[in-house]
């Protein structure tokens, strides 16, 4: 029967063996197979690093949903995420946004000189007992799930000509960045999204306030 | 091991059934690499693995689950195949688990994108029968 069907004696070290092998062949393979596909085009296979998703994904996805077209007349190339250079440390000193078709991505220096100049607007896209637990001063509180379930919301948001800046809790923070997204679907033209988010501010030490939004925020 | 004696013609049938049932799994995922890595990152491990990993586990994990089944289906290391099989599909096991108790729902994308399932106490109840099946394949000869 062993024959037919050779399931020769696989215990201890040779059970092992086969085991690294299968997953090492396989993962070998699998990398394999994305070096080739992006060698023939950069956009085949997947990126090797995951990033947020793009303009054009959600653009896609706010068309058979109740969201607004984003912006009609991108000012900035949309496929740049940091046309401004915002996220380079020795960026300008300027806190001048132009209108942009996309969020774009800010960095701790920069936030902490948009909040010294109160030349922006914050949002926290934490939920309400984290928002009241802790949040950059003056910040206003909008849950991200309220960008899909409330859009109306944000179509009111005025930030009275200033930037946004939404934050969340660090790591990706997909959080602010769809929500960015929505407020740009919203017809908010200057977005910033810092990913740093609210374990960074603390880390640095900045001010922080406590408590729930103010009323008619 | 304590598993229990039995007969080699089951533990072979399982070991067939669960290679079949990794190929299927696997071959829409590597035809499909992009969709399959959008299917990962549903599941929202974050906490576990790290966000810019999750593309990575896209493009190997359908091959591993390729080489194990095409291991278990034609017989050579038919056990460390099941032992693979079995350990990976009691990880997404854990991870549809955790997806429902967070309550996630979305398309798993586990037989690649054609497969339509969503995340739910089905999806959990066939992931768990096809771990047993992994269970008995595993079991040792002797």
């Amino acid at each position: 029967m062993d024959r037919w069907w050779p399931d020769g004696t696989e215990t201890g070290s040779r059970l092992w063996l086969g085991i690294v092998a299968i997953v090492t062949l396989g993962s070998a393979l699998g990398v394999a197979q994305n070096v080739m596909l992006r060698m023939g085009s950069p956009n085949a296979g997947v990126a090797w690093k995951y990033e947020p998703p793009k303009l054009e994904e959600f653009g896609a996805a706010a068309a058979d949903g109740h969201a607004a077209s984003p912006a009609a007349t991108p000012v900035v190339d949309p496929t740049n995420n940091d046309p401004l250079g915002l996220g380079a440390a020795t960026a300008s000193s300027g806190l001048d946004v132009p209108d942009l078709a996309r969020p774009m991505q800010v960095q701790l220096s920069k936030v902490k000189e948009f909040f010294d100049a109160k030349a922006a607007t914050f949002i926290d896209a934490r939920d309400a007992e984290e928002y009241a637990a802790g949040h950059i001063p003056g910040a206003v509180n909008v849950p991200g799930e309220q960008a899909t379930t409330d859009p109306a919301r944000l179509e009111a948001f005025d930030p009275q000509g200033k930037p946004i800046i939404v934050y969340c809790g660090g790591g990706t923070c997909e959080l602010s960045m769809s929500l960015g997204f929505a407020l740009v679907a919203a017809g908010k033209h200057k977005v910033l999204v810092y990913m740093g988010g609210w374990p960074e501010w603390t880390t640095a030490g900045y001010p922080v306030a406590t408590g729930p939004t103010p009323a008619g925020a | 091991m304590g598993l229990p004696a039995i007969h080699p013609t089951v533990r072979r049938g399982a070991q067939i059934v669960a290679g079949l049932i990794f190929l299927a799994a696997a071959l829409p995922k590597i035809a499909d690499v992009a969709a399959f890595a959008g299917s990962v990152h549903n599941f929202h491990m974050e906490p576990v693995v790290p966000v810019a990993a999750t593309n990575l586990l896209a493009m190997t994990l359908p091959w591993i689950e390729l080489i194990a089944g095409l291991a278990l289906i034609t017989g050579v290391r038919p056990r460390a195949g099941a032992v693979v099989y079995t350990v990976l599909l009691a990880l997404f096991t854990i991870g549809v688990a955790a997806a429902l108790a967070r309550g996630l729902s979305f398309e798993c994308g586990c037989f690649g994108k054609a497969s339509a399932a969503t995340i739910g106490v089905k999806k959990l109840a066939e992931n768990l029968a096809m771990l047993a099946v992994g269970v008995i394949a595993s079991i040792e000869r002797r």
